[in-house]
């Protein structure tokens, strides 16, 4: 048996790393005493997958975990027990169990919505904010250029550094400004996240203030996600229906 | 104090969960002018203090005590420290996120001789006078425990308390006399005089050092009519009945020892000749399987961790091993939670056991001969034989195991390239014991056999105390010996690096004379010495030359026994007498008898311990 839930993660909880989280699960389910599965073999581990990971210092109203269970727990039974064994910032919001021949969050994941929050050297008013976030849409390539990094290892390879080029723009399906306040900004974004191809907000940023004048203090962006989204029947919904 | 604003700091510095402080059940108690505040530090970054299993016995414990607020310091990482020496930020305490300016104490744990520079840099980094005496009324007490406790002589410039054996008891009453003392008439020299007179506290201002021509120590003497001649050791009578948490700080972060610890015993009955901990930690001390039992389910209910390790230094000793052991996996093996046996000893390895926790959770193979001869073996008193070795390996082989490391010292007091190159006959005897035992298609990813040499450092309070170290050139000499001897296929030879050996060897002998150097290489740039890359001998050995101070006095110098030794006044139950015969019996090759099986004398049942250990 599959559930599928959503959580949030806030606070302080913000600097864990993704790999903390997955730990964090796993302990908090024993200590709240929630029948999960675990692997075969000589390490045993719980089953568990999440949907995508979340980078360090990002905020996120909307998280996704499937946890495979050996019994039948209540989902109500089953929040409250994780939430009173959870520290405060991680949170789940809702629980369903699933068909466990529902194709996992990783494989149905589209696309991530953010608030983020940025500051700018000086004031702009509003029109001219948004018309440079116009102009840049209008572009139709937009290249972030990714530097692989050597291949650890023998053979000639190991001496040159791969140069990724990527065009961005196809990866974002909006971006508006939502609110402002002196110069501080709130951008809203639709941003392709998963299998089919990732665009990082922080990356979206650097472009913007590259491609535009917009003068974007890199290190204090701020980011929030809202929401993860999958596609049914063309259309685009969160992962979690109901 | 106000909470000082880091948040926007974090987004900054890689693991930023390091800082946070609110780990699972970590203790945050509101605070008014009376709460004794406690910064118990541990000099090294964040994951290596968390796995430190005495930080989370003293820190629970502390905060056990009504109106005692201890938190955590780590060493904050190179990055992070930048950003705030950057920001003009002063080292916090964990949990309050308040300076540790004017806590009411500040403590450090003192776990190896490379972290002393640390400990001096978060002094700095805390703004507090580096040194004992130009502290005042005002500033936090500086309190220092931990095995090099044990001869603290080399920072004890730079300490108000050193606290002498196991704190669980003296801590508290320490902190008590404090509270109380605070609330009648107070002053600092006042207290420290309080305390100078209770068992396993060390005042190290109360005491004068006088020198001879030649360098070594004339006499030390007490200079304060409460600070006793003789410095006794504390030790925990009980281990059943002494504290011991019920709930562990679970960290974030992946650390070190990412696991329950359970102590299982104190003390080692084995008298290697060579161990510190073996000769500093007497007597044996074991917790009941009942007690371990109820801890186990207390803690793993509080932690949710997923694997439990039996702690001790040689838990294969442990009477009821079997038994634990057994209950642990009968009791937790459906919750999938591993149990790992760290320090086990290959002459009463039991196979049994290991296939049963091999069940659960593999484990790696690990053996530690230390030397490669049995000459030199019985030197060191380490009661171990070729023949051992041989049947646990051909077990293991059998068992299926395919790789096993061998750890071995090098720069033993008697030892000769024979010794070197039984090193190597043990490697290849092992890899030779797979071929004959393994059959060619049972063989499946194939042999690896590890063989690694450390540098031998001679300690205080061992029988190898008065030993010179060996030279940087002999060692070196040796490390080129073995690696030309140690070429074959599947094996591997691995060396650790000299130079931080040799300053390990300068100031675990060392003196009073040595702080000057370690407030020289605080002004250097020295930190992190145990750390690969943030060592750097050339800049130490600038150091030692502007302070004038000869290193090589300290480590590579053969001493008398008539000598006065920088830890004479010091009392760890062990007498001198017995490690003088302890030294001349490994002279001559003689072996001592595990203590469990003939009593060797050694002191610590006259005066600590009655009658019996």
């Amino acid at each position: 048996m599959k559930l599928r839930s959503r959580f949030s993660k806030k606070g302080d909880l913000i600097f864990i790393s993704h790999l903390d989280v997955v730990r964090l699960f796993e302990r908090a389910m024993r200590r709240g005493k929630i029948p999960i599965s675990y692997t075969q073999g000589f390490n045993p581990h719980p089953i568990m997958a999440f949907a995508t990971a979340l980078g360090v210092g990002v905020e996120s109203e909307a998280e996704y975990i499937d946890i495979q269970v050996d019994e039948k727990i209540e989902t109500d039974e089953f929040i409250s027990r994780l939430n009173a064994v959870m520290p405060g910032g991680l949170k789940i919001l809702m629980s369903q169990y699933i068909d466990s021949s529902e194709d996992s969050l990783m494989a149905i994941l589209r696309r991530s919505i953010y608030l983020v929050k940025i500051n700018l050297e000086k004031t702009f008013d509003e029109e001219a904010i948004k018309e440079k976030i116009n102009h840049f849409l209008t572009l139709e390539e937009i290249i972030e250029v990714k530097e692989k990094k050597k291949k650890k290892g023998k053979g000639f390879r190991r001496d040159k550094n791969k140069v990724q080029e990527t065009n961005i723009r196809p990866l974002i399906h909006d971006l508006s400004l939502f609110s402002m306040n002196g110069q501080e900004l709130i951008l809203k974004m639709n941003l392709t996240t998963g299998s089919s191809g990732n665009l990082k907000p922080e990356v979206l940023v650097r472009k913007l203030a590259e491609e535009t004048d917009l003068p974007i203090i890199l290190d204090t962006v701020r980011i929030n996600r809202l929401e993860l989204l999958k596609e049914k029947d063309g259309q685009y919904v969160t992962l979690i229906e109901g | 104090m106000s909470k000082l604003d880091i948040h926007d700091l974090l987004y900054k510095v890689e693991k930023p969960a390091r800082y946070l402080g609110n780990e699972l059940n970590s203790v945050h108690k509101s605070i008014d002018e009376t709460t004794v505040r406690f910064a118990f530090c541990f000099p090294d970054i964040y994951e290596i203090g968390m796995s430190h299993l005495g930080m989370q016995i003293l820190y629970h414990l502390l905060n056990k005590e009504e109106n005692v607020f201890c938190e955590r310091v780590f060493a904050p990482a190179i990055d992070m420290e930048k950003i705030m020496r950057e920001n003009n930020l002063p080292l916090f305490g964990l949990e309050s996120r308040e300076s540790i300016r004017h806590f009411d104490f500040v403590g450090f744990t003192l776990q190896y001789e490379l972290s002393y520079t640390n400990i001096l840099n978060m002094l700095d980094l805390a703004g507090t006078p580096l040194f004992s005496k130009e502290r005042g009324e005002d500033d936090p007490f500086v309190i220092v425990g931990g095995p090099c406790a044990y001869n603290p002589e080399p920072i004890a410039d730079f300490c108000d308390i050193v606290v002498l054996g196991e704190a669980e008891e003296v801590m508290v009453e320490i902190v008590k006399a404090y509270k109380e003392m605070k609330a009648n008439t107070y002053s600092r020299r006042s207290f420290l005089e309080k305390i100078a007179s209770i068992q396993g506290v060390y005042v190290p201002a109360f005491y004068d050092v006088t020198y001879l021509e030649d360098g070594t120590i004339e006499a030390i003497t007490p200079n304060n009519q409460h600070a006793p001649k003789k410095l006794k050791k504390r030790i925990i009578q009980n281990l059943d009945e002494v504290f011991y948490p019920e709930e562990i700080l679970v960290p974030y972060l992946n650390i070190v020892h990412d696991r329950v610890m359970l102590e299982v015993f104190r003390g080692c009955a084995r008298g290697c000749r060579f161990c510190q901990a073996g000769m500093i930690y007497r007597p044996v001390r074991e917790k009941g399987v009942e007690r371990l039992k109820n801890l186990t389910e207390k803690l793993l209910a509080s932690t949710g961790y997923e694997e439990i390790s039996l702690a001790s230094l040689s838990t294969s000793d442990y009477s009821n091993l079997d038994s634990i052991v057994r209950h642990l996996i009968d009791e937790y093996e459906k919750d999938k939670v591993g149990v790992s046996l760290p320090s086990l000893r290959l002459d009463n390895f039991t196979f049994e056991l290991i296939q049963e926790i091999q069940k659960v959770r593999k484990t790696g193979l690990t053996f530690a001969p230390e030397a490669g001869t049995q000459r030199l073996r019985d030197v060191i008193n380490k009661g171990l034989t070729e023949e051992d070795l041989r049947n646990a390996v051909e077990k293991a082989f059998s068992l299926g195991w395919n790789s096993v490391k061998l750890y071995f010292m090098i720069g033993l007091p008697t030892e000769t390239y024979d010794d070197l190159d039984g090193i190597r006959d043990l490697a290849f005897m092992v890899a030779d014991i797979y071929y004959e035992t393994v059959e060619k298609g049972q063989r499946g990813k194939g042999l690896n056999v590890t063989a690694s040499a450390s540098t031998f450092v001679p300690k205080p309070f061992t029988p190898f105390q008065w030993h010179p170290q060996d030279s940087l050139e002999e060692i070196y000499s040796k490390q080129r010996h073995l690696v030309e001897k140690l070429k074959r296929r599947n094996v591997t030879f691995n060396y650790h690096d000299a130079k931080t050996s040799f300053l390990e060897g300068v100031f675990a002998r060392g003196d009073r004379r040595l702080s000057k150097v370690l407030a020289e290489a605080l002004k250097a740039g020295c930190k992190f010495d145990g750390w690969h890359e943030h060592f750097d001998f050339q800049r130490w050995m600038d150091v030692f030359g502007q302070a004038g101070v000869d290193p090589s006095f300290y480590a590579n110098r053969q001493r008398e026994y008539e000598e006065v030794l920088p830890w004479d006044h010091i009392d760890v139950g062990v007498t001198k007498k017995f490690l003088m015969k302890e030294n001349e019996k490994a002279k001559a090759g003689v072996l001592t008898q595990d203590c469990r099986t003939n009593c060797s004398g050694c002191g610590i049942n006259t005066g600590f311990v009655g009658g019996i250990c």
